[in-house]
């Protein structure tokens, strides 16, 4: 394939009032091949939540870009993510999605290894006729050059070049904080998990977690069956968190001079974001037995900004949408027009009966394949990726809303938080900031960028990179 | 009336409720259901349990009331619903029904079922497959639906899985 001008395909001039995406981003398969290998087998991605792992021996599976991973606790508790495949053949170790195990036995050819990865038997070893250079090579499962916590979400690297995780997250690790924080005891998973595909890219659910503007357009009939219910009673229903068309403008806040705020969105380095909206603290909310207790743990405003809604994205792969009900998601791109999503009712740990049931309830409602709001999601992603190859009009024109508007001089809202943004903007209902993805994309580039050079700095030197980025990562651990 | 629901009476009606669903008479399809009807399709949490209790687990869907249900059905059919338009057509065949329980006004029957699902709009089709249970009770206006679970093998889901496809 002919290499790829990755720079050209962003049109990014801020002085112009200028950002522009090119659907190519969304359909190359060279651009897909490069975000593998440059941005997801290279850069931080996130990979469990330690509560998925809380005993000695636990494990869970999952993917690194197309690697399979296990990330494993060790006897001492210590935690530890692997490549899930044998040494010997390759073949993958662990098969379910999560477990319990002393002893890892590869199914193929029975070499084991403990839970801290490290080798524990090699069948026959003694009768093998093994060189004196098979000895010196570690036979070890092959670790993540880096994995790092933070406040129970588990991240990994592939590349060893990365920024300590803390740095990573930069500010946004607040709004992880205002999540975890709405119990003493952190968050949990829901039991029961639910998968699903669709056909598109995996940058359109990136975007579409940030996007306030389509909310109105693409959700008008859960919007009209929360008017069904109100007009006609909850009861037998579920009382939703979000209001109805009728609602939407009806929430009274304090007139400080912000009452015609609905909302906003913040951007972060290194391509995290959150939008949000403004919730008033009231019983339609889970948290709302709590409401009492966590102004007096961490203030009025920080409490307050447990009850707006929040969708944060932890660039590139895990989103936690706080909005109608609490949903993980986990993106897991396939191919340019095919993405994996896992996806995981999140709640504080320790809720009362009624305060769970009513988030499952209001969950199950909104998100999911089968939810009244989520399918309306995925399938305007399939259609747009349908146009995704258009040659006539290639520079999308999504990226303009808020241009004049968003700044990097904080904001009423964040600043109560102490949060310093990359860029943030506030507005009523009908602001619908688009700014809010340039920090996605400039993140996009700089990570694609990063790697074509050092790709072509290597040809330069005589050795090839190509064939060895991933590889080389790995031999690093030995 | 003291006579329970037959075997073949009670498989008459999942064939009954199946064709509703294919010829998408949803408001027909709704009026077999009883006012306080549970409709349940649980999710997965491993690889072999289905989630147990809907209000402490998830489930794909769950709807407590039969106007729940009945939101449900006018969203397919709103114009208003993106996922909905057009809307996939499908074919139900339910097979395997046996009665489990039998009691005056309260039947429990479990059938086995498969739903093909074509999407014209993107030429693609999906098989979806599980077991159902369903509980028939008697009520003045003939025998309803008072429970239904849908046990979904196949919980992988490509984009879109609505009421009328399972």
């Amino acid at each position: 394939m002919d290499p790829i001008d990755v720079a050209s395909l962003l049109d990014d001039r801020p002085g112009d009032g200028v950002f522009r995406v090119h659907r190519g981003v969304f359909s190359d398969p060279r651009i897909f091949e490069l975000e593998m290998k440059y941005i997801f087998e290279a850069n931080w991605v996130f990979l469990g939540l330690t509560s998925q792992v809380p005993h000695p021996h636990d494990y869970l599976t999952t993917t690194v870009g197309r690697q399979p991973v296990v990330v494993m606790r060790d006897g001492e508790g210590n935690l530890n993510a692997f490549i899930n495949s044998c040494p010997h053949k390759g073949a993958k170790l662990c098969h379910l999605a999560q477990g319990n195990r002393k002893i890892h036995v590869c199914q193929y050819h029975s070499w084991s290894f403990d839970s801290a990865g490290r080798i524990r038997g090699l069948k026959f070893k003694e009768d093998g006729h093994y060189s004196p250079a098979f000895d010196d090579d570690s036979h070890d499962l092959p670790k993540l050059p880096r994995f790092e916590v933070y406040r129970g979400f588990m991240f990994g690297s592939m590349s060893d070049d990365v920024l300590p995780l803390g740095e990573y997250l930069g500010e946004a690790k607040t709004f992880i904080d205002i999540a975890v924080d709405t119990s003493p005891q952190g968050l949990e998973l829901v039991p029961g998990v639910v998968g699903f595909t669709y056909q598109g890219n995996w940058k359109l659910q990136l975007e579409n977690c940030s996007d306030q503007y389509h909310f109105t357009s693409t959700h008008p009939s859960y919007l009209r069956v929360l008017d069904r219910r109100a007009e006609r009673g909850w009861e037998g229903t579920v009382r939703a968190n979000v209001r109805g068309r009728g609602g939407r403008k009806a929430q009274q806040f304090p007139a400080d001079g912000l009452e015609h705020i609905a909302g906003g969105s913040t951007s972060f380095e290194h391509g995290h974001v959150l939008n949000w909206n403004r919730r008033t603290v009231n019983d339609s909310h889970p948290l709302y037995e709590r409401a009492e207790e966590l102004k007096e743990r961490f203030g009025e405003a920080r409490r307050d900004w447990m009850f707006n809604t929040r969708n944060l994205t932890l660039f590139p792969n895990v989103q936690i949408a706080e909005n109608a009900s609490s949903q993980l998601r986990v993106i897991r791109p396939i191919a340019p027009n095919k993405t994996e999503m896992l996806t995981y009712c999140i709640a504080p740990v320790g809720e009362s009966p009624s305060a769970r049931a009513q988030r499952i309830r209001q969950y199950e409602d909104f998100f999911n394949p089968s939810g009244l709001a989520t399918p309306d999601d995925t399938i305007n992603y399939e259609d747009c990726q349908d146009g995704h190859m258009n040659p006539l009009a290639p520079w999308l024109q999504g990226y303009a809303r808020g241009m004049t508007l968003a700044s990097g001089d904080g904001d009423p809202f964040i600043d109560k938080l102490g949060v310093k943004a990359l860029s943030s903007a506030i507005g009523g209902v009908e602001l619908g900031d688009e700014t809010i993805f340039h920090t996605y994309y400039r993140t996009w580039r700089r990570l694609l960028l990063k790697g074509l050079n050092a790709e072509r700095a290597a040809a330069r030197a005589g050795t090839n990179n190509t064939a060895s980025a991933p590889a080389g990562t790995m031999e690093t651990v030995r | 009336m003291s006579t329970a629901l037959t075997p073949a009476a009670a498989a008459e009606f999942l064939y009954r409720e199946a064709l509703l669903l294919d010829r998408q008479r949803f408001d027909d399809w709704v009026g077999l259901y009883a006012d306080d009807a549970v409709y349940w399709i649980p999710a997965w949490k491993s690889e072999h349990q289905l989630t147990d209790n809907p209000d402490t687990e998830l489930s794909l869907l769950y709807c407590a009331s039969r106007s729940a249900l009945v939101d449900r059905v006018w969203r397919l059919t709103s114009n208003l619903s993106v996922a909905s338009m057009p809307l996939a057509r499908t074919s139900h065949s339910v097979t395997n029904v046996l009665v489990e329980r039998a009691e005056g006004d309260c039947v429990e029957v479990c059938s086995s079922w498969s739903s093909h699902v074509y999407n014209p709009k993107y030429k693609s089709q999906h098989v979806y497959f599980g077991s159902y249970e369903h509980t028939l009770r008697r009520e003045d206006a003939g025998w309803k639906i008072a429970r239904k679970k849908i046990m979904l093998l196949n919980d992988f889901i490509p984009t879109v899985l609505d009421l009328y496809m399972v």
